[in-house]
């Protein structure tokens, strides 16, 4: 393994928390998750050598990641059906002992699969802690946008998790 | 429920999947792109390629034959194939100017410029295609024929007729084909890419 191909893999061993939260976001079973995993990898790899450090590490994999889950990435078809969420449900469970903390979890990843694909991507990097600058940045709108945008999604999944 | 509440349960969620390894990791660098425009980029070599291959047949095909109508029009379809390269070299310079480091809202732009571009051209390239290799394939028989027995035999209602109604249907239905063929490909993707940036710019 070359030096850069390893500086690399380390990178992403570090934050591969992030490309699988894409995935389960945005993709319904467990092999287009890994397709969808392996394609956001590539896509990062590719744009690696054209990394200059302008923007902090997880901005620059946000964007990257997002872009291909939303505009990249040509799927069978994106909407919420019963046997995925059971599938995202399944996932959770595999490594809880099921107590209200991962019902929660799982209510919360129910509720923003059922977002738009935009909704999604700001509200996974608000959660992230990820600045409303930073989320202006990467999708390619003003921080007055992101905070009106977020008012809305808060709201709505307010509603979703309640309901 | 607040923002917070949620930001904590989110945190729960890094527990939740199974880490790659280093190898996996690395061999997922050895992999082939899924990506529309890698997909894109694919289907082009294919349809190099296979005219390339088809080009090579009919030119093998079109020397057999002693001469003729069908022996022009065979090597007639090889050198328009030659020419075709061009096409293909301007198809994959379309899909080559696209780079996905933008933010989000700018990469739906360029892909659906990009996108829209290289469906135009397709569309357009077999638009301008079929009607020039009918009219190549009437000079042919001009030729066999000799001018004064083509415009004779032309020129008779019963086959004026006969080649209007099947240069029609035929037109028709290649580029109803052509239509299907990139719509169930691409345009399904397209619509999608141009609602999400829709949703965007509202």
């Amino acid at each position: 393994m070359i030096g850069d191909e390893k500086q690399f893999i380390n990178l992403i061993n570090e934050h591969q928390g992030l490309i699988h939260k894409v995935c389960i976001m945005y993709e319904s079973d467990r092999e287009a998750r890994n397709d969808l995993f392996q394609e956001i990898v590539l896509q990062l790899w590719r744009s690696y050598s054209t990394f200059r450090g302008e923007s902090k590490i997880t901005t620059w994999m946000y964007r990257i990641a997002l872009n291909t889950a939303i505009s990249g990435f040509r799927k069978q078809t994106r909407k919420v059906k019963t046997e995925d969420l059971d599938d995202v449900h399944l996932n959770i469970s595999d490594n809880s002992s099921g107590d209200e903390n991962e019902e929660n979890l799982n209510r919360l990843q129910v509720a923003i699969r059922q977002l738009s694909e935009i909704e999604r991507a700001m509200i996974m990097m608000a959660l992230d802690e990820v600045p409303y600058e930073e989320i202006a940045e990467t999708i390619g709108i003003t921080q007055n946008n992101v905070r009106v945008r977020m008012n809305r999604i808060r709201e709505k999944l307010r509603k979703l998790m309640t309901a | 429920m607040e923002i917070e509440d949620l930001k904590d349960i989110w945190k729960k969620q890094s527990e939740a999947f199974t880490p790659k390894d280093t190898s996996e990791l690395a061999n997922m660098l050895k992999g082939r792109s899924t990506s529309i425009i890698a997909k894109l980029k694919r289907n082009v070599w294919f349809e190099l390629v296979f005219t390339y291959v088809v080009g090579i047949a009919l030119l093998v095909y079109g020397v057999t034959l002693r001469s003729g109508w069908l022996s022009s029009m065979s090597i007639s379809l090889v050198l328009l194939f030659c020419l075709y390269s061009f096409y293909y070299v301007k198809k994959l310079k379309l899909l080559n100017r696209f780079d996905a480091n933008e933010n989000l809202r700018e990469n739906l732009r360029r892909l659906i410029k990009s996108l829209k571009g290289y469906l135009r051209f397709y569309k357009r390239s077999y638009a301008i295609l079929y009607p020039l290799y009918f009219f190549l394939g009437l000079f042919f028989k001009a030729v066999e024929y000799g001018a004064e027995g083509f415009i004779e035999h032309i020129s008779r209602p019963q086959m004026i007729a006969v080649l209007v109604v099947f240069a029609t249907v035929f037109f028709a239905c290649s580029m109803w084909l052509t239509n299907w063929y990139l719509k169930k490909l691409y345009g399904n993707h397209l619509e999608k890419l141009e609602s999400i940036l829709g949703e965007l710019d509202a």
